[in-house]
């Protein structure tokens, strides 16, 4: 490895020096998140040491920036082009995170950190396929969103896409004043689809000799010569493709799952069939333009991703929310949080063969709720209803009524309804008990979120461990079950939803101010002014962000969503990056599948709760 | 020129189940495919109860297509796909005795037919009432004439049951 | 003369039954549909004619109408002939079966118990066929369960119908349904017709025992390389499947076609039958809307630890009934 670049000294004691010597090497961004950057050779023992001398036992994010293109005047004279980021979480004191930064050379390597966190397993994937950057003692470095015949790594900043314009939006192309013109007749790149050298699509045959990272409780044979020596009737196993095209994966997904009989013996997911990159074009965009695009990571829940978006860059722009819009924020989320937990509990059913009967009783009140969406936001699913610094419009006259009767009347219904006809169902308790075990702990190591944890018997909720918005003035409890298995993860979800109900009242009794009175609940109001104004720089439509990062997360239905931005201070993005919780808790679908038969696999899969759009960005 | 006897219905479907017996017992020697072998089998079997219910001896065709039909055949064609090498493709391949093995067959057959040319058949047969006495003298044979036979038939089986289940056990508990 | 009788007389009873039988198979999947939406908050197909009562036409003409496609990896021979093995059993078990007094569908033979238990050992033969013939693993995997399920239950079900054997002391089924019984009898059979009922289930792999094609596993099991009418087919032989079955527990536990004043007007038989047999199917389609799938083992473990000890149990409680009691 290169010497890393001198970092000036500062005034600053810079910390874990004493128990790692020469661990961290300075501090960046230190206005908007501080982070510390850490010397390559010293990231493993500086991450074993806060896991386990400080208890930040949770790898939330992994990721990587490209400064290729940097504006910023704050990173003049660093070499490095990479930076590898890690953000750290303790699930058992709460509070906020430890950012740490690797700097990185092109070409050079840095160490893996799964042997700490396993959970860094796919995000150091994605963070491969994604950049090209080589973790070291990686069990499976492979390509996860993209296929082995991609060319080059998108994030990059110097990769051209097909039909490629320009760095970022608005395109020139598209003013009005601007000549007319096919984009195929002035493409730089051509068609821009070649091979990686070397590589044949015609020869190249999918590896089916996978390594899957296993962390299950039980036996696993992956050796085919152990395999033969086993005593006991000796019976070929088969590799069964479950995907992508499968009524099971709730989307294009695929569970390569190797079984002897019906019983897995490994199982891995290989994703990436709905990859758009995300976050290229979230870079590409502008602020704001990024908020409608949000609503497709988790498309059913669009309101809470809005949130975490707009809570990231208030954090970042440091821009205030108004009291009332705080309070739709929260009624928004918690409607989303029972729409998603409902339709989940009814999907899992549907998995466990249920024919559809109650997966119908479960949307039913789903349907209401997204008319109340609609109703605010023009849309029932893709709502982009969240601006920062407020929501885009108030309320419309009556619409708290109709919200308070769902509240007050349907919603607390449907949930008992629910629970009467499935908790105590002899086959879904004979299905559900005691599968997909995985113990708290492996499930914290992978670095799974939401409700799997606290079906785990981990209280573990940012909303209280980390309370944002204003959820500290709610009265709430975080349900947490002993159990681990699929019937407790179904299980909390109910008792998620009847929390959020609770949140739902409060909310809904306390919201200040009328349809008339009270401070202005939506952006308009702070957008005719301009955001430059607001932030002291120079007047202008769009927002500018100061120079600096921030990760910032909040508690979605489906467990940690997180937002890291890099603002470099000008319209766009620098980088943008999304901590999905479906992706992440994917870690978790081998380990929980091992041992159990393929029909178990499906519920497990139903259980942990994703969407694909999410999953693959 | 004489005239050629009009078959009457019996006949005609006596010869057409003779002919889909035969040619399904030579489909099972003669397959490339284990598979088709075994299916073949089961038509074969289909055959020979179609014999029975010509001989009016329904019980016994029911019974044939119960248990060779419906059990025996059931289990081979399942122990097959359990066999995944033993699939698709030329699984059955003649080996390098199959002339020798014909010429046996044929010997035998002559053998047979000389054997059965002797036996004195009962031209005109009595029809034998087929209704449920005859059902149940059979069950009287079963448990007073044939006991022995009966009981260690089932001890034999037995045997191979408890034999399987030892073989099949997983060591892990 | 022998031609008439052994010929064509059948032929027209079988033509009959045949036609009445597709047509209560197009109307069963309608009055699925519908009763399945009852059961789901919806309204079920209500375009196509009144109450959608043109549905199953419609269904028909495109399943006829879709091209037939014969995947290239498939074994030939085999592929093509297992729908067709599929749904012969389903329409060759009603010949047995009376429909109104001294009446059989088709034959009186006096081995009819023993009829139905031999064509139910032979009703895996498609779902074997078509798993294995094409060349596909899920397809394989539902063809192994199928015949392993099938294997299982078709044990305590034989059992079941021996036991009934016992105590009706006739192996013909129009004997079975004219002959009085004492009313311990009847209590002694309904007590185990729900068993029956799963045994029926797992044997037609109706849900919630429907693992040889379970969706969300397998796609669509033994049936996944299946299009268009060759599908229909299979689709036809699970349903006639039902309505067959259903009449059989009508005819074993329900008293057939009897009813008041079916013994004056001959012509009432088969009217009770129907409304019986449509009970039945009400509840098969009760039983898929409203339970989950077991797991395959859970299953099995079911019929071999819990059903064939209570069939042989059954059997020992007949037998001694019918020497004591009568």
């Amino acid at each position: 490895m290169s010497e890393p670049t001198a970092v000036a000294e500062g005034t600053e004691q810079l910390p874990f020096n004493d128990a790692v010597p020469g661990a961290v090497l300075g501090t960046w961004a230190e206005e908007t998140d501080k982070a510390y950057l850490v010397a390559p050779d010293k990231l493993i023992p500086l991450l074993t040491h806060l896991r386990d001398e400080l208890g930040y036992d949770y790898l939330s994010n992994l990721t990587c920036v490209d400064y290729l293109t940097y504006q910023g005047k704050k990173r003049k004279g660093v070499q490095e082009r990479f930076e590898v980021v890690y953000h750290l979480y303790s699930t058992r004191k709460g509070g906020g995170h430890i950012a740490l930064h690797v700097r990185v050379p092109e070409n050079e390597t840095v160490p893996s950190a799964v042997g700490v966190y396993p959970g860094a397993n796919l995000q150091e994937r994605e963070v491969y396929d994604l950049y090209g950057i080589r973790f070291e003692g990686h069990p499976n470095l492979r390509r996860i969103l993209l296929w082995e015949g991609f060319h080059g790594h998108p994030m990059r900043k110097d990769w051209k896409e097909a039909y490629y314009e320009q760095d970022t939006k608005p395109f020139k192309s598209r003013h009005p004043r601007g000549g007319y013109q096919f984009h195929e007749d002035k493409l730089p790149w051509g068609k821009n689809t070649t091979y990686p050298p070397g590589w044949d699509p015609d020869t190249w045959q999918e590896p089916v000799a996978y390594v899957p990272v296993s962390m299950a409780p039980h036996p696993v044979v992956q050796d085919p010569e152990e395999e033969e020596r086993r005593p006991h009737v000796h019976t070929e196993s088969i590799v069964i493709n479950l995907g992508p095209h499968h009524p099971s994966t709730h989307g294009v997904f695929r569970m390569l799952t190797r079984v002897e009989g019906e019983t897995i013996l490994a199982l891995e997911p290989e994703m990436g069939y709905l990859h758009r990159n995300h976050e290229k074009i979230g870079e590409r965009n502008t602020w704001l333009m990024n908020m409608p695009f949000t609503d497709r990571l988790d498309y059913l829940n669009s309101m809470s991703n809005n949130w975490a978006y707009a809570l990231a860059v208030e954090k970042l722009a440091g821009i205030q929310v108004p009291e009332r819009a705080e309070y739709i924020r929260v009624i928004m989320a918690e409607l989303t949080r029972i729409l998603n937990h409902m339709w989940s509990i009814g999907f899992l059913l549907n998995d466990l063969g249920a024919l559809q009967t109650p997966a119908l009783y479960a949307i039913e009140e789903r349907e209401m709720i997204l008319d109340l969406f609609e109703e605010v936001s023009g849309s029932r699913m893709m709502c982009n209803y969240f601006r920062f610094g407020g929501v885009v419009r108030d309320l419309t006259p009556g619409w708290l009524e109709r919200a308070r009767y769902l509240a007050q009347e349907r919603l607390p219904r449907a949930l008992d309804e629910l629970d009467r006809l499935i908790s105590e169902n002899e086959i879904v308790k004979a299905r559900c008990r005691g599968v997909g075990y995985l113990s708290a702990e492996d499930l914290i190591a992978l670095s799974v979120s939401g409700p799997m944890i606290r079906a785990a018997g981990v209280a573990y909720d940012i909303r209280k461990a980390e309370p944002y918005g204003i959820y500290d003035r709610f009265e709430f409890d975080i349900p947490t079950l002993p159990n681990s298995d699929v019937y407790d993860r179904y299980y909390i979800r109910l008792l998620e939803a009847r929390e959020a109900v609770r949140i739902l009242q409060q909310a809904l009794r306390d919201i200040p101010g009328g349809e008339v009175h009270g401070p202005p609940a939506y952006a308009s109001a702070t957008l005719e002014e301009g955001f430059g104004t607001i932030l002291g720089g120079k007047g202008g439509y769009t927002l500018r962000p100061p120079e600096g990062e921030i990760y910032s997360r909040i508690e979605a239905p489906k467990g940690e969503l997180g937002f890291y931005l890099v603002s470099d201070g000008k319209p766009n993005p620098y980088r943008y990056h999304v901590r999905a919780p479906s992706y992440i808790n994917l870690n978790a679908l081998g380990p929980m599948c091992v041992g159990y038969k393929v029909a178990d696999a499906i519920v497990v899969l139903g259980a942990i709760d994703i969407v694909l759009g999410e999953v693959d960005r | 020129m004489p005239t050629l006897p009009v078959p009457t219905f019996t006949q005609v479907v006596f010869v057409l189940i003779a002919a889909f017996t035969v040619i399904s017992g030579l489909g099972v020697v003669v397959a490339r495919n284990l598979f088709h072998s075994a299916l073949l089998l089961a038509a074969t079997f289909f055959g020979v109860a179609g014999l029975y219910v010509m001989l009016e001896a329904e019980f016994l065709a029911v019974t044939q297509i119960l248990i060779y039909v419906g059990a025996v055949a059931t289990l081979i064609t399942f122990a097959i796909m359990l066999t995944r090498g033993a699939m698709h493709g030329e699984t059955n391949p003649l080996n390098r005795q199959w002339g020798k093995a014909a010429l046996f067959a044929f010997l035998f057959l002559v053998g047979l037919l000389g054997y059965l040319g002797g036996i004195p058949w009962p031209a005109p047969f009595q029809a034998i009432q087929a209704d449920e006495g005859l059902i149940a003298r059979l069950g009287e044979q079963l448990v007073t004439r044939y006991m022995v036979s009966l009981e260690v038939m089932g001890l034999l089986l037995m045997v191979a049951l408890v034999g399987a289940i030892l073989l099949a056990r997983d060591d892990k508990p | 003369m022998d031609w008439l009788n052994l010929l064509v007389y059948p032929a027209v009873r079988v033509l009959v039954l045949f036609f009445v039988l597709l047509t209560g198979f197009a109307y069963l999947t309608w009055y699925e549909r519908k009763l399945l939406a009852r059961f789901q908050v919806r309204y079920g197909p209500n375009r196509a004619g009144r109450f959608g009562l043109l549905q199953p036409l419609a269904d028909a003409i495109k399943a006829l109408f879709k091209e037939e496609i014969v995947p290239d990896h498939v074994d030939r021979p085999v592929y093509l002939l297992a729908p067709a093995l599929a749904i012969v059993p389903a329409l060759i078990i009603w010949a047995v079966i009376p429909v109104a007094k001294d009446f059989p569908a088709v034959a009186d033979v006096p081995i009819g118990i023993l009829w139905i238990l031999a064509v139910a050992g032979i009703e895996g033969y498609g779902v074997i066929l078509a798993g294995w013939s094409s060349n596909n693993n899920y397809s394989l995997l539902g063809a192994l369960r199928s015949s392993a399920q099938m294997i299982s239950y078709e044990l305590p079900l034989g059992i079941f119908l021996v036991s009934i054997l016992v105590l009706a002391g006739t192996f013909s089924l129009v004997e079975l349904v004219e002959m009085s019984r004492p009313w311990w009898e009847w209590l002694w059979l309904w007590l185990v017709f729900p068993l029956f009922f799963i045994c029926i289930l797992a044997e037609t792999n109706r849900s919630p025992f429907d693992l040889p094609e379970t969706e969300n596993e397998l796609v669509a099991g033994f049936q996944t390389e299946y299009g268009g009418m060759k599908f229909a087919l299979f689709f036809m032989a699970e349903y006639i499947n039902m309505i067959t079955t259903s009449a059989i527990m009508a005819t074993l536990f329900f008293g057939g076609w009897k009813g008041p004043f079916a013994d004056q007007y001959v012509w009432l038989g088969p009217v009770y039958l129907f409304i019986k047999v449509v009970a039945l199917l009400f509840l098969f389609i009760w039983v898929r809307a409203s339970v989950s799938r077991p797991r395959w083992d859970q299953l099995m473990r079911f019929s071999w630890q819990f059903l064939l000890p209570v069939s042989l149990m059954h059997l020992m409680g007949s037998a001694v009934f019918t020497v004591f009691l009568k």
